[in-house]
C-alpha cells in the first residue's frame, strides 16, 4: 500500500492525526442536514478507495487503527457537545473498519452505512436540540424524558444503535471483528466497544434525566418525524440481521 | 479545663447549633409527620421559607403557572390578590405613567415566564436599547472587580469547598463525598436488613469507621490520604477542627459552613439527629452515632478526596480566593460552564478556550461571552416588559421611560416577584377560609331529648370526617372527634413481642406500660404453616439460598407473584385461610401491687431455673423439685443456702460444677438481685392506678363535651390502614398514636371506662355513666372504610340484640364513604358510582401490591376545627378537616382548650406543613416517586440504589396526573368559643402563640354568642364576617383587638 493511498484512505476511514480533517469539517458545518450527509457519505469514500486498492492493510496499520479507535472512544467520555460526540464516535467506529479488510469483507459499503445511519439520525436530533435549547450540549438542561418523550425515545434508540447495541448492525460488525481478529486486537476491540456503551449512557444521562422546570413549553418531536425515525431504525435492524445471515 | 476538652466541647456546641434547621427524620416503621422547616418556626413563615429555600435548594411555593391554573379554576380570591399587590406597592415610588398595580397583577396572573434572578450583566440602558432598538453605548464589558465580587459571594461565603471546586472545575467531589458518606451510613446504621454487618459498631460511628478505614486496602486513590488524616487523630471533634483549619474556613463561619454540609444530605442528618436524641431507641443504645461523628466522617472524606486529586492546590478558601482574584475571567467562565448557567450557543467555545488555557484566548472569549450574555439578558428582560406592556396596553408609556425609571421598574417588579409566592398563598387561603365559613353553622347547641342509638368517638384525622358524616346520615348516631390516642399515652408490648411501642404523639413520653396477653384458652402450638413460614424467612437471610433453592422455591414464589399481581383479592383470601387464626387477647392495664410484682418475678425466675436445669443437666421437668428450685434461687440471689435438695437431686454433678452453674444463673440467666430490682421497676410501669384511670377517662370525656346523655354503645374508634408493599404504610396510620394503629388506645380506654370502680369515681365528679352504657373499641380501616368491632366477646348479653343493627349502620356508612371517596383516586377499571363496586374496589386497593396509592391519606387537609359537632353537622367538608369536639361551656378555665391547642393542633400543623412542602417541591422536600424507592436498612427510603434518605411524602400522595392534588395552604384553625376565651387560651400556650403570630397557622375564632368570625392577620384580630344560619359571610372589617 503506497503512502499516498494510505493517507487518502486514512482521511476517509479516519486514522489519527488525519482524523482531524473529518472532525474539523463536521465542526464547521452548521446545518444538521449537511452534517448528516457528511456522516453518511464520508466512510463510503474510504470504503471505495480501500476496495479499489484491493490490498490487505499491513499489521502495523491495523494497530494504528485500533489505537485510534480506542483513543477517540476514550475522548468521547468527556465530550459534552453532541455534534463533537458524534464526530468522535464516527472516527472511532470508522477507524475500526480497517480491520475488516484483513480479508475481503462482504458488502463493505453496507457495513459502513450501518454505522453511519444511526450517527446521522443522532446528528439530526442534535439539530433539534439546538433549535429548542440553543445548543446540543449535555448537563446544561435535562429532563427530556419528561419534557419531550418522543424525542427522548428516538434519541435513546439512535444512540443505542450508534454504540453497537444488539440488534443493530454495528453489533454484528463488532462480533465479526472479534471473531476474525487475533486475541490482542480482539481485547482492544472489546475494550473500545465497552467504552462506546459507557459514553452513550453518559450522553443520555446528561440529557434525559433530571427535572426541567420551564416557563415556556418545549415542542416535542412531531409524530410524523418520530415515525420516520422509528421506521429507519427498524429498517436498519432488519437489514443488518439480513445481511449478517440472520434472516434466510 | 483541659484545652483539648474545651475545644471539643466547643465543636460539639457548634454542631448542635448548626443542626438546628435540620428537621428530625423518624424511622419509616413509625412514620411521623413533621414540618421540614420545624427548626425555623421561630421565624415568620415567609422568612423561614426563604431561608429553607436557600439551605435546601428548594422551592417554598408553587410555580406561577400552577397558581394561574388555580386562579382559572376559581380556587383563588382575586380581591385578596389585588389588595396584597396594592399593599406591597404602597411604599414604592411611581414609575413614569405606568400603572404599577396593573403591571404587577398582570405579570402574576397572565405571564408565564418570570424575571427570576436579577440580571448580572445587563444594565437598564441595555434593556432600554433592546426595547427601543436604539443602539446603547458600546458594551464596556464586565469589570474584573465585579467578577471577583460576584464569584466571592457565590462560591466562598458559606459554600463548602468541594462545591466551589465542582463549580469551577467541573469535578464531582460533592457527589462523591455524599456517596461515600451514604454508603458508610448505610452500613453502620443498618437495622437487620443486611446479613453481613460492619464490625465494631458498638464503638460508635466514627470509631468503627476509623478502624475500618485504617485497615482498608489502598484500592481507591483517596484511601492513603484518609489514613494519614485518621491515624493522627482519634477524636471526631479533632478531625473536624483540623480539617476546617486546613481548609482555612474562618472560625466565625464554621457554624454556617457546617449547616451547609449537614443540609447536603439532610435526610441522613435528620435521621442521625433524631436517633441520637432518642434515648430509648434500641439501635442507638447498641450502636451509637451522632452528628459529630457524621461531620467528622464527611470532612475527613472531603479532605482526603481533595488532597488526592488534581485540584489539591485549590483545597482551601485562601487558594480559591487567590485564584478568583488573579484570574477572574477564567474563573467566571468556568463557573458559568460548570454550574450550567452558560449561554448554550457559546458552551463549546468557552469549553475549548478553557481547555487550551491560553490567557489571551480566555480574555478574548470572556469579552465575547460577557457581551453576548449581556445582550441575551437584556433581550429576555425586554421581551418580558414588552409582553407586559402589550397586555396592560401601556406600550407607549413604557417606551418613554428613561434609564433610571426603567431601573426603578425592574427593581419594583423584582421585589414583587420575591413576594409573589406569599401573595398567591394568602389569596388561596382567603378562598379556603371563605369556603369553610360558608359551611359552618354556629347555632346554640340544643340538648338532645332522645338517647342516641350509639355514640362514636373518632380520631380527629381528616379521613374521619367522611365516615362521621355518613354514619350520622344512616341512623341516630352521635359522633365526636378526639385525638387518636384518646388522651391515654401508653407504652405497649404486644403479644409475643419483646419490645415496647409508644402509642402516643411523639411529643409525649408515656410512663405506663400495657401488656397484651393471650386468653388462656388460646394457647396452642404453632401451626405447620407458621413453622414453614419461619423456615422460609430464615432461608431468605442466607447468602447461599439463591444458589441452591431457586429451582425448588422459585416456582412457589412465581405462583405467589402471579396471584398477587393478577388476582390480589383471591390471593389474599387464600393466604388468610392458611394463616393461624388471630388469638383472643386481653390487656393487662391494672397496676400491680408489690406482692403481685414480686410473685411474677419469682415465677419468671422459677421458669428460667427449670429451663436452665433441663438444658445444662438434661433433667426431666418432673425431676426438678420445688426445693431444688428454691435453693438455687436463694443461692443465685446471694441469700445463701445449704443446697441439700440440690445435691440430692443433682447427685451426678460435681460440687464445683454445681457452684459454676449457680454462677451462670447469676450472669447468663440473670438470676441476681440487680436484675430482679430492674424487673420489679419494669413491672412497676405496668398498668394504671385507679386514680390514673379515672383521670384519663374523665379527661377524655370532658375534652369532647360528652358528660351526660350517654347512649347504650359508645364506640371508641381508632383508625389504621392496610396496604401491600408500601414502605409508607405507617404514614397512613394514626399520627397521634406514633404512626401505629389506634386500636390499642381504644381498647385501653374502653377497658378503663367499663370498670365499675372507675364509673363510681366519675359519678363523684359529676359524670354519670349509666350502667347499661358499654364502651366498645372499634377499628376504622381508612383504606377500605370498614369499621370492625373489637372485643365483642366482652359485651354484656343485654347488648347482643343490638349488635346487628349497629353492624348494619356501620356497614352502610362504610359503603357510602367508599362511594364518595373511591372516585377521587382515579383508578383504572372503575368508572361507575356504584356503591358495592366502590367498596369492593377499596378492598382490592388494600391488597394490591402494585398500587402506589392505596388511599389519599391526609391529602387536601386544610382545616382544624375545634368545637361542637353542631358547628359542622351537615357540612360537607370533603374530608379536609381535622374535627376535635370541644364545648367551651364546660371549660370555664380553658384547660381543656389549652390541652387541645398544645397537643392535637400542633400535630395537625406538622401534618399540614409536611403536605404543604411535599407538594410545593416534591423533589427536595418530598420523597419523589415511589416507583424508584428503595428501602434502606429497614428504617428509611432512598431513591435508586444510593441517595440521601428521603424525607417528606412521595409524589403519588400529593400529586395526581402531574397536577397537585393536595392544595398547599397553611392550616386554618377554627375555634368555636367566645373571643376572649379563645384568645386567652392561645396566649397561654406559648408554642401555639408563636405559630400563630409567625403565621404558621391561620387562626379563626367563631364566637357562638355573637356569631361573628374573627381572623388573626398581621398581628391583629380582625372581624372577618358575620355568620348567618346558612353560613354566608359578609365583608371583612378590620377592628383592632390588639
Amino acid at each position: 500500500m503506497s503512502f499516498s493511498s494510505l493517507l487518502l484512505t486514512a482521511c476517509f476511514l479516519p486514522l489519527f492525526p488525519v482524523s482531524l480533517v473529518f472532525n474539523q469539517l463536521l465542526g464547521r458545518l452548521t446545518h444538521a442536514a449537511l452534517r448528516a450527509a457528511l456522516v453518511l457519505l464520508w466512510p463510503q469514500a474510504g470504503v471505495l478507495v480501500i476496495t479499489r486498492l484491493d490490498q490487505a492493510p499491513p499489521t502495523w496499520v491495523l494497530w494504528w487503527a485500533i489505537l485510534t479507535s480506542l483513543l477517540y472512544a476514550l475522548r468521547l467520555l468527556a465530550m459534552r457537545d453532541v455534534h463533537l460526540w458524534v464526530g468522535f464516535l464516527a472516527t472511532s467506529q470508522w477507524s475500526m473498519l480497517w480491520l475488516l479488510f484483513q480479508d475481503t469483507p462482504p458488502h463493505p459499503s453496507w457495513i459502513a452505512l450501518g454505522s453511519s445511519v444511526p450517527l446521522a439520525l443522532t446528528v439530526l436530533l442534535a439539530g433539534g436540540l439546538e433549535r429548542r435549547f440553543g445548543a446540543a450540549y449535555t448537563h446544561l438542561y435535562g429532563g427530556l424524558a419528561a419534557l419531550m418523550p418522543r424525542f427522548a425515545l428516538m434519541l435513546t434508540l439512535s444512540v443505542l444503535a450508534a454504540t453497537a447495541t444488539p440488534v443493530f448492525p454495528q453489533f454484528f460488525v463488532l462480533l465479526l471483528l472479534l471473531l476474525d481478529s487475533p486475541l490482542e486486537l480482539s481485547l482492544l476491540i472489546l475494550a473500545t466497544a465497552l467504552v462506546w456503551s459507557w459514553a452513550g449512557l453518559r450522553l443520555l444521562q446528561g440529557l434525559l434525566v433530571g427535572t426541567e422546570d420551564r416557563a415556556r413549553p418545549i415542542s416535542d418531536l412531531r409524530r410524523m418525524f418520530a415515525g420516520a425515525y422509528a421506521l429507519t431504525l427498524i429498517a436498519l435492524a432488519v437489514g443488518g440481521i439480513y445481511l449478517s445471515g440472520g434472516i434466510q | 479545663m483541659n484545652p483539648d476538652l474545651a475545644s471539643r466541647l466547643a465543636i460539639r456546641s457548634m454542631i448542635y447549633l448548626a443542626a438546628e434547621p435540620i428537621p428530625f427524620l423518624w424511622p419509616m416503621r413509625t412514620f411521623i409527620y413533621n414540618n421540614p422547616l420545624h427548626g425555623l418556626e421561630g421565624l415568620p413563615f415567609a422568612e423561614a421559607v426563604t431561608r429553607g429555600s436557600n439551605l435546601f435548594h428548594a422551592r417554598g411555593y408553587l410555580s406561577r403557572g400552577t397558581y394561574q391554573n388555580y386562579l382559572a379554576a376559581g380556587e383563588i380570591d382575586t380581591d385578596t390578590l389585588k389588595s396584597q399587590v396594592h399593599e406591597l406597592l404602597g411604599e414604592r415610588d411611581p414609575v413614569g405613567a405606568l400603572d404599577l398595580e396593573c403591571w404587577t397583577f398582570t405579570m402574576f396572573t397572565q405571564c408565564k415566564p418570570t424575571l427570576g434572578l436579577a440580571p448580572t450583566l445587563a444594565t437598564p440602558s441595555d434593556v432600554r436599547a433592546s426595547l427601543t432598538g436604539i443602539e446603547a453605548e458600546p458594551a464596556t464589558g464586565f469589570a474584573a472587580a465585579s467578577t471577583t465580587a460576584l464569584l466571592t459571594r457565590e462560591l466562598l461565603e458559606d459554600c463548602p469547598i468541594q462545591e466551589a471546586i465542582d463549580a469551577l472545575f467541573g469535578t464531582e467531589f460533592s457527589q462523591e463525598v455524599d456517596t461515600l458518606v451514604i454508603k458508610n451510613c448505610l452500613q453502620f446504621f443498618d437495622e437487620g436488613q443486611a446479613t453481613w454487618t460492619v464490625p465494631g459498631r458498638e464503638a460508635g460511628l466514627f470509631r468503627a469507621w476509623r478502624e475500618l478505614s485504617l485497615h482498608s486496602l489502598p484500592v481507591e486513590r483517596h484511601t492513603r490520604e484518609l489514613r494519614g488524616i485518621l491515624s493522627a487523630m482519634e477524636h471526631p471533634e479533632d478531625v473536624i477542627a483540623t480539617v476546617l483549619t486546613q481548609m482555612e474556613v474562618p472560625e466565625e463561619h464554621w457554624i454556617g459552613y457546617l449547616t451547609r454540609e449537614l443540609a447536603r444530605t439532610h435526610g441522613w442528618s435528620g435521621f442521625i439527629r433524631w436517633r441520637s436524641t432518642a434515648k430509648r431507641y434500641h439501635w442507638h443504645k447498641v450502636f451509637p452515632g451522632d452528628l459529630v461523628d457524621l461531620m467528622a466522617l464527611r470532612l475527613a472524606l472531603t479532605q482526603a478526596l481533595l488532597q488526592s486529586s488534581k485540584q489539591s492546590a485549590y483545597a482551601s478558601r485562601t487558594a480559591l480566593a487567590t485564584a478568583i482574584e488573579q484570574r477572574p475571567a477564567e474563573m467566571y467562565l468556568r463557573s458559568e460552564l460548570y454550574r450550567g448557567t452558560i449561554l448554550p450557543q457559546l458552551a463549546v467555545t468557552v469549553e475549548q478556550a478553557l481547555l487550551r488555557n491560553k490567557p489571551a484566548d480566555v480574555a478574548s472569549v470572556f469579552a465575547t461571552y460577557t457581551r453576548a450574555k449581556r445582550d441575551s439578558e437584556a433581550r429576555d428582560v425586554a421581551d418580558l416588559l414588552s409582553e407586559l406592556a402589550q397586555r396592560t396596553g401601556q406600550h407607549s408609556e413604557l417606551s418613554v421611560l428613561g434609564g433610571d425609571e426603567l431601573d426603578s421598574l425592574l427593581k419594583t417588579l423584582a421585589v414583587c416577584e420575591q413576594h409573589e409566592g406569599m401573595i398567591w398563598l394568602r389569596a388561596m387561603e382567603a378562598k379556603t377560609i371563605q369556603r369553610v365559613l360558608n359551611e359552618l353553622s354556629p347555632v346554640s347547641a340544643v340538648s338532645r331529648v332522645t338517647r342516641p342509638f350509639a355514640q362514636a368517638l373518632f380520631c380527629i384525622d381528616t379521613r374521619s370526617e367522611r365516615i362521621r358524616r355518613h354514619l350520622e346520615s344512616v341512623g341516630d348516631y352521635q359522633t365526636f372527634g378526639i385525638a387518636g390516642f384518646f388522651g391515654v399515652p401508653v407504652s405497649f408490648m404486644g403479644l409475643g413481642k419483646g419490645t415496647e411501642t409508644d402509642i402516643c404523639p411523639v411529643i409525649v413520653t408515656p410512663h405506663n406500660l400495657v401488656l397484651e396477653i393471650a386468653e388462656p384458652a388460646e394457647l396452642e402450638d404453632d401451626t405447620v404453616l407458621s413453622v414453614l413460614g419461619n423456615s422460609v424467612h430464615q432461608l431468605k437471610e442466607s447468602v447461599v439460598t439463591p444458589f441452591v433453592t431457586v429451582e425448588a422455591v422459585g416456582l412457589l414464589y412465581g405462583l405467589e407473584m402471579i396471584g398477587r399481581t393478577f388476582a390480589p383479592a383471591l390471593h389474599d383470601r387464600w393466604q388468610r385461610r392458611l394463616q393461624a387464626r388471630r388469638r383472643r387477647t386481653h390487656l393487662l392495664l391494672d397496676k400491680l401491687d408489690r406482692v403481685q410484682a414480686d410473685s411474677i418475678v419469682r415465677a419468671v425466675q422459677r421458669g428460667v431455673i427449670v429451663r436452665a436445669i433441663q438444658q445444662e443437666f438434661g433433667l426431666d421437668p418432673e425431676s426438678v423439685t420445688d426445693a431444688m428450685i428454691r435453693e438455687l434461687r436463694e443461692s443465685a440471689l446471694g441469700h445463701g443456702s445449704d443446697l441439700v435438695a440440690c445435691r440430692a437431686g443433682l447427685s451426678t454433678v460435681e460440687e464445683q460444677d454445681l457452684h459454676a452453674f449457680i454462677g451462670r444463673l447469676q450472669t447468663d440467666y440473670e438470676i441476681n438481685t440487680s436484675f430482679a430490682r430492674l424487673q420489679l421497676e419494669r413491672l412497676g410501669r405496668i398498668g394504671f392506678t385507679l386514680d390514673e384511670q379515672v383521670n384519663y377517662v374523665g379527661q377524655a370525656l370532658r375534652s369532647i363535651g360528652l358528660t351526660e346523655n350517654f347512649s347504650r354503645f359508645v364506640l371508641l374508634t381508632g383508625h389504621g390502614s392496610s396496604s401491600a408493599n408500601n414502605p409508607y404504610e405507617s404514614a397512613l396510620d394514626c399520627g397521634a398514636c406514633g404512626g401505629n394503629h389506634g386500636l390499642v388506645s381504644a381498647r385501653v380506654l374502653a377497658q378503663m371506662a367499663n370498670k365499675p370502680q372507675v364509673r363510681r369515681r366519675l359519678a363523684e365528679q359529676g359524670i354519670e355513666v349509666p350502667d347499661d352504657t358499654w364502651f366498645m373499641p372499634a377499628l376504622h380501616n381508612t383504606t377500605t372504610d370498614e369499621i370492625e368491632l373489637i372485643d365483642l366477646e366482652l359485651i354484656p348479653p343485654t347488648h347482643a340484640v343490638y349488635i346487628d343493627r349497629l353492624r348494619q349502620g356501620l356497614t352502610a356508612s362504610s359503603r357510602l364513604c367508599s362511594q364518595e371517596r373511591i372516585p377521587t383516586l382515579g383508578l383504572d377499571f372503575y368508572r361507575s358510582g356504584d356503591r358495592a363496586k366502590a367498596h369492593s374496589r377499596a378492598r382490592r386497593n388494600a391488597m394490591d401490591w402494585s398500587q402506589v396509592r392505596p388511599e389519599w391519606g391526609l391529602a387536601r387537609n386544610a382545616y382544624f376545627i375545634i368545637g361542637t359537632r353542631d358547628l359542622t353537622k351537615g357540612a360537607d367538608l370533603e374530608g379536609r378537616a381535622f374535627l376535635h369536639s370541644y364545648d367551651h361551656r364546660i371549660d370555664p378555665h380553658r384547660r381543656l382548650l389549652e390541652n387541645i391547642l398544645a397537643g392535637p393542633l400542633v400535630v395537625g400543623q406538622w401534618i399540614n406543613m409536611e403536605y404543604y412542602f411535599s407538594t410545593v417541591d416534591n423533589d427536595r422536600y418530598g420523597s419523589g416517586s415511589k416507583v424508584n424507592h428503595n428501602v434502606a436498612g429497614r428504617f428509611g427510603v432512598m431513591t435508586g440504589n444510593i441517595s440521601d434518605l428521603r424525607s417528606g411524602l412521595p409524589l403519588q400522595t400529593v400529586v395526581k396526573d402531574g397536577v397537585p392534588y393536595h392544595e398547599p395552604t397553611r392550616l386554618i384553625a377554627v375555634i368555636e368559643a367566645p373571643l376572649e376565651h379563645a384568645r386567652q387560651a392561645v396566649d397561654a400556650v406559648k408554642a401555639v402563640k408563636q405559630l400563630v403570630t409567625n403565621g404558621w397557622i391561620r387562626l379563626l375564632i367563631v364566637d357562638p354568642t355573637t356569631q361573628v368570625a374573627y381572623l388573626f392577620e398581621d398581628g391583629t384580630w380582625c372581624r372577618h364576617s358575620q355568620l348567618a344560619i346558612a353560613g354566608r359571610s359578609s365583608q371583612e372589617e378590620v377592628v383592632s383587638h390588639g
